[in-house]
């Protein structure tokens, strides 16, 4: 398992921090791990998390990425390379 | 009644074409054509092409003479021996039986060709044609319009929208052949929590799938020759919105022993549908079964509810059509206290009102089926906003009605009895594929982003959008996303400010629709600012009631917008056919229509505000009298004049 970069490290405390303000729940009550939709997050709700990254970081993604990316870890990991690349 | 109601509107409506321009008692007009013998015989209404059709285009010609067509084969629906007739559909309502006469007429009538896409060999290419071709049928029956045929339409648009080439074919001709299809998305015990639905099509190992578990209240689920199944595909555990596929699945070639109809259920409303349910145990279907791509199950339902919850509320309201005539009828020759019960003020204002209501939902109605074409990028939340709002309105201007008609609300049977029946039935309809808390929760999610983004900066819809008729872009499925990044109709309701507070509009008759702009767009600001503050646990379906109340708010801001930019569109001849001249270009019923938004808004109602409930029962008399539909289109209706009985006769 390759060591998680600072950035990436950035990006998951802002989705935990996120992750946390949708469910009500304390943030280190959140495992990067655990599927969004585990934590009862519905998929119409999880739409909307791809306009709150664009507000936050500038990163233009379809509204579907954290379907596509279903965890923080892989959502994080993601947002890493797109950043890199410009819009994926 | 009419002679003391001097200011009649009651001059026909140029977006009719031929009934407006020939008047409404020309030779060719709906008269002559009525009674039960022209029913049998299948007379069009109203669709005789004439020069006021000069400017229409071809596709607007042909919903116009499908919809008159359709309500020469419905025909008198006062005739008893009619199978379209009242008292033969609430018969049948009451055994619980779709009529069987009435299902060979519709599809002599090739009805399933409406749902087929032109390019398969069927009618289907506006979604605001479907909705007004359905509606004549919607004003009969809505266990008919599901049961026959919208059922299929919900089904297929799946296959329409991520099937192949094979499976488009075949759902086409199965359709034209006068087949079925059953859509099974739902499960009871998940609702619309569809991506917690359990029950699963595993690949076998061999290219196939397995199909195990139960779907329930499934209409047509016994009759269906095929049928449309949401199933979980993705490996046990594992459940996300990536999790579950469609299928669309040949009964005919389905195991026997493997597979089950279950039980009917028995409904309040839509009493003649066939509602039941399936059971699958290890049932194998071939992999060509699979719609699209494996996966990709929620995000093919999300973009076809897109059309289906455009375009479903737009038939329905058919439905409150009738219920609206059926008062009326009661009310023009029903005695009380030695006055017909319409001389009543509160049955007058209630009467004028439902028919306002009936003008805002057709408003509405017609922006988000013309969305699905013109702005496919916004349709998510308007068709989600249409889905929720419409059979709200619908809904309580029902329950105002049945206020007026008092103890024959509760009579099942005899000149009234339709009444309740569309009652029971309009809640059915709008429950069945999404209820409004799903299209709230569809919403809410993206209001902040919306309100951030677009409201005050966004661009404003083409005025394409608002017309009555008009051709329309192609549909195209795969430009309808799943999010929207802007919001036309908020920005269309502000534009629709600017126009009247400039030069152009600045006529002091005029100040009404201004004041209630004002009104609305101080609302839009508060509904913006509290938009603005949701907090991240208000998008999700946990969302607090302030939210739902949001998303209501913002509803009939967006349908106080379509009114008003309706009227825009006519008063600059922008119906098809319009010359800027004819009921809908007249300020009175915008001013009508926004005041009936500003009160469902709850809104303190600027002076200027007025229902116009004078003018507005004078043409919903008029209408009532010479058969013409309570909506924006004024369609001729088939039946007979309308000649008020002997208590209302008598003043």
């Amino acid at each position: 398992m390759p060591a998680v970069t600072p950035l990436e490290a950035e990006y998951r405390e802002w989705l935990v921090t996120r992750l946390s303000g949708y469910l009500r729940r304390p943030e280190n009550d959140i495992n990067v791990c655990i599927p969004f939709s585990e934590y009862g997050m519905d998929s119409v709700a999880a739409l909307s998390l791809f306009g709150d990254i664009e507000d936050a970081f500038g990163l233009y993604l379809e509204p579907t990425v954290a379907w596509d990316y279903p965890t923080i870890e892989a959502l994080a990991r993601f947002l890493v390379r797109a950043g890199k690349d410009g819009e994926l | 009644m009419l002679s003391r109601l001097n200011d009649t509107p009651c001059s026909g409506d140029p977006a009719q074409g031929p009934q407006a321009a020939e008047g409404p008692h020309a030779a060719e007009g709906p008269q002559t054509a009525r009674g039960p013998q022209a029913a049998q015989e299948s007379q069009a209404y109203g669709a005789t092409p004439d020069p006021g059709c000069a400017d229409l285009d071809a596709g607007e010609l042909r919903i116009r003479e499908r919809v008159a067509a359709f309500e020469g084969l419905l025909g008198d629906p006062r005739d008893a021996g009619n199978p379209f007739g009242n008292a033969a559909l609430l018969e049948a309502d009451e055994r619980g039986e779709l009529p069987a006469e009435a299902e060979r007429a519709l599809a002599g009538f090739r009805l399933n060709d409406e749902f087929v896409p032109r390019e398969l060999g069927g009618n289907l290419d506006r979604i605001d044609g479907l909705a007004r071709v359905l509606r004549p049928l919607f004003r009969r029956d809505a266990s008919l319009g599901l049961g026959y045929g919208v059922t299929s339409f919900l089904a297929a648009i799946a296959v329409w929208a991520a099937g192949d080439e094979a499976q488009r074919n075949w759902t086409a001709e199965l359709l034209r052949d006068g087949g079925r299809l059953a859509i099974a998305y739902h499960e009871l015990a998940h609702g619309n929590d569809f991506v917690r639905n359990e029950f699963s099509a595993r690949p076998d190992g061999s290219g196939g799938y397995l199909l195990d578990g139960r779907k329930d209240v499934i209409n047509n689920a016994g009759r269906a020759e095929g049928l449309v199944l949401f199933c979980l595909t993705a490996p046990p555990g594992q459940r996300g919105p990536r999790s579950h596929s469609v299928l669309l699945v040949d009964t005919a070639g389905l195991p026997e022993d493997r597979w089950s109809v279950t039980d009917r259920y028995r409904t309040v409303g839509v009493r003649g549908c066939q509602v039941a349910g399936f059971s699958f145990e290890r049932c194998r279907v071939p992999g060509s079964a699979l719609v699209g791509r494996q996966g990709g199950g929620v995000e093919t339902a999300l973009r076809s509810f897109q059309i289906t919850r455009s375009v479903v509320p737009g038939m329905v309201l058919g439905g409150a059509d009738t219920a609206l005539r059926t008062v009326v009828r009661f009310a023009t020759s029903r005695e009380l206290y030695r006055r017909s019960v319409l001389d009543i003020p509160h049955a007058q204002a209630t009467v004028a009102s439902a028919f306002t209501d009936l003008l805002v939902c057709d408003s509405i109605c017609l922006a988000a089926t013309r969305a699905v074409h013109l702005l496919p990028e916004q349709t998510s939340v308007y068709a989600a906003a249409v889905k929720y709002l419409v059979p709200k309105l619908l809904q309580d201007a029902c329950y105002n009605l049945s206020i007026v008609l008092g103890a024959n609300f509760y009579v099942r049977d005899g000149d009234y009895g339709v009444f309740q029946k569309h009652v029971r039935d309009l809640p059915m309809v709008s429950l069945g594929h999404a209820g409004s808390a799903a299209c709230q929760a569809t919403i809410i999610p993206q209001l902040p982003r919306l309100a951030r983004r677009s409201w005050g900066q966004g661009t404003p819809a083409p005025e394409a959008l608002f017309r009555t008729g008009g051709g329309l872009p192609p549909l195209d499925t795969d430009r309808l996303v799943l999010a929207a990044e802007d919001d036309a109709l908020v920005a269309s309701l502000l534009a629709a400010v600017d126009r009247l507070e400039g030069p152009a509009e600045a006529g002091a008759e005029l100040a009404p629709v201004r004041a209630l702009l004002r009104a609305l767009v101080a609302e839009l600001n508060r509904v913006r600012e509290e938009c603005l503050a949701l907090g991240p646990h208000d998008r999700t379906a946990m969302a607090s009631p302030h939210a739902y109340a949001l998303a209501d708010r913002y509803t009939l801001l967006l349908a106080g917008s379509a009114c008003v930019n309706v009227w825009l569109a006519q008063r600059q001849g922008g119906g098809a056919g319009g010359d800027g001249a004819g009921f809908l270009a007249d300020p009175r019923w915008v001013v009508a229509a926004l005041t009936r938004v500003c009160r469902h808004l709850g809104l303190a109602l600027p002076e200027e505000a007025d229902e116009h409930s004078e003018w507005m029962l004078a043409e919903v008399l008029c209408r009532y009298h010479e058969g013409r539909s309570f909506d924006l289109y004024d369609t001729p209706l088939a039946g007979p004049l309308v000649v008020d009985e002997p208590a209302a006769a008598r003043h």
